[in-house]
């Protein structure tokens, strides 16, 4: 085995054991990005000379005896939305500043201090409005879309080209290319993770959070990002308290999480929709994402069927939110360089400027509705599982989808429909790789849980991939 | 209140000229290339975003941002 086909922990212990050193490692890495970035696209700006020096500084430290943790001498990629002081933040876009940020974005200063050694920056679909990541590759099927707006990052990861990687999503933009490219991407509750230094799509729905090969690595890099000290009075702080009652401090979330010694989930209750996130699914997706749910069972877990509250107002609640705040952000730009945008950015980011203020007023008193109706229902349930997207990768020149009950819908509209609600109401979601639908292509198992209960999540995620035997090794990258 | 500006706070679909006046008032001139792609994105998404008036709000206020078990639990 090459280092780059490590997991984040398989590397992290052979770096502990003094087996393997962050320079080969990150040598590892690179030499796989120089054989498949040609043919995947995935990165917008590499740093490789500043990613061996950090390689070669994280040696030093842990042969001092200073060894950070399993995120020391570890190589990652940072989606181009998510400043890196140094590297110009893109967002894939001709109208990206071309001045480089002088300092970190606050998760990436977090990286750093964990001893993370930066690859560079991968590609979004531009400024994260768009679920296709056009510049990218899908790492299994180069015909096909890499998913976004975290494309890069969710190839990289999946090929080998990053041990880990760094994305946001304001309505999918990590579990659906995670989906699509059969690797883990968390989207951890709204307000866990600090957007300082992140460029805002939305800015009440984004999200920053890791894409990894195993949950058990998302949890490693996840408790690197929430820290030891979450900012005063937020729920990362080790005195507050969550809202379920149980305690929020960092050990909750990640790494202090002790690996399952068994795939045991008794007593865990599982929800599974009746209605939304089964309706207009591929039945590959469905018999895929069924059979994971059944594992799940097999492990001890009680299913119950529930119903999705307001599931008529979704769309309509996430557009009347993203949609002007998304041309808020964009108001100077749009208003002096909009010929700089990609056509399909373009328009929406225009068209937001005619959504009257009543509309979004509307979309902000559902989303209370919503939280409360969403409170309601994990009381009866601790996590609902449903697919995260509802078809696999489709070819790169497909725009629409054909339902069977006459519907159609553009190809973004599908890829946000199921992951979506997660952003309007806050709550953590996970998206895990299950088998091939038939076609050899991934689809994604979705799990939703309570605010800032993201260690359920993670508990039962792993004992999924025990369950099924995932290995989380990269996939082999076609010439 | 003149037309137009009646015209852009309302669910009724647009002409690219009505569509025009409003982006000006919101003060975001568009140019004549630009009319027809944007008002046909803007009647779409004024289409999808319709369905909110159908519900029952009572006094439920705005939630700005999504606050995790309400204001108690409120994240940054």
């Amino acid at each position: 085995m090459q280092p780059y086909e490590l997991t984040l922990a398989g590397a992290a212990a052979a770096i502990r054991a003094g087996e393997l050193s962050p320079v080969e490692l990150t040598a590892s890495v690179l030499g796989r990005i120089g054989a498949v970035e040609d043919r995947l696209g995935a990165y917008v700006t590499l740093a490789a000379d500043s990613a061996r020096r950090s390689a070669v500084r994280a040696e030093r430290e842990i042969a001092a005896g200073r060894h950070r943790g399993p995120l020391h001498g570890i190589p990652f990629g940072l989606k181009d939305l998510i400043d890196a002081a140094g590297l110009p933040t893109t967002a894939s876009s001709r109208v990206g500043s071309p001045h480089p940020p002088a300092t970190d974005s606050a998760v990436a200063a977090r990286l750093s201090a964990a001893g993370a050694v930066l690859l560079g920056k991968t590609h979004t679909h531009e400024f994260g409005y768009g679920l296709t990541t056009p510049q990218t590759r899908n790492a299994r099927d180069h015909a096909r879309i890499a998913g976004g707006s975290s494309g890069g990052s969710a190839v990289a990861v999946a090929a080998g080209a990053a041990t880990f990687a760094l994305g946001t999503d304001t309505g999918g933009s990590i579990r659906v290319p995670a989906a699509l490219n059969g690797v883990v991407g968390l989207k951890p509750t709204y307000g866990l993770l600090p957007l300082h230094g992140v460029t805002s799509l939305s800015w009440s729905l984004d999200h920053v959070g890791p894409l990894t090969r195993t949950v058990e690595d998302a949890a490693l890099v996840l408790t690197a990002l929430v820290g030891r000290q979450g900012p005063p009075g937020s729920p990362g702080t080790a005195s507050t308290t969550a809202p379920t009652g149980r305690s929020a401090s960092p050990a909750a979330h990640g790494a202090d999480l002790p690996p399952p010694e068994s795939a045991d989930l008794t007593g865990l209750r599982i929800g599974v929709p009746r209605q939304h996130y089964f309706e207009r699914v591929d039945p590959g997706v469905e018999t895929s994402v069924r059979a994971a749910i059944g594992q799940l069972h097999a492990c001890g877990a009680e299913l119950m069927d529930i119903d999705i509250p307001m599931a008529r107002y979704l769309q309509a609640t996430h557009w009347g939110l993203m949609v002007p705040e998304a041309t808020a952000a964009h108001e100077q730009t749009l208003r002096s360089v909009p010929e700089l945008y990609g056509e399909d950015v373009r328009v929406l980011l225009e068209a937001g400027a005619l959504v009257p203020a009543g509309d979004y007023l509307r979309a902000q008193r559902s989303r209370a509705l919503m939280r409360e109706a969403w409170t309601e229902l994990f009381q009866q349930v601790d996590v609902v599982a449903a697919p995260s997207v509802p078809m696999a990768a489709v070819r790169a020149e497909q725009q629409t989808v054909q339902w069977p009950d006459g519907t159609a819908e553009t190809v973004s509209d599908a890829y946000v429909r199921l992951c979506a609600p997660a952003n309007i109401t806050g709550i953590p979601a996970l998206s895990l790789p299950v088998a091939p639908d038939g076609t050899g292509l991934p689809a994604g198992l979705q799990l939703m849980g309570r605010p800032f209960d993201e260690a359920t999540l993670l508990r039962v995620g792993r004992a999924y991939e025990t369950a099924s035997g995932s290995v989380g090794g990269p996939v082999p990258v076609a010439a | 209140m003149q037309d137009h500006e009646r015209l852009c706070m309302t669910a009724a679909e647009l002409t690219p000229q009505e569509g025009a006046r409003c982006a000006l008032r919101a003060g975001l001139p568009l140019a004549d290339d630009r009319l027809a792609p944007v008002t046909a994105t803007a009647n779409h998404i004024q289409s999808v975003l319709g369905v909110l008036r159908e519900l029952d709000f009572r006094q439920t206020p705005p939630a700005p941002v999504y606050q995790a078990g309400g204001p108690a639990g409120a994240a940054l």
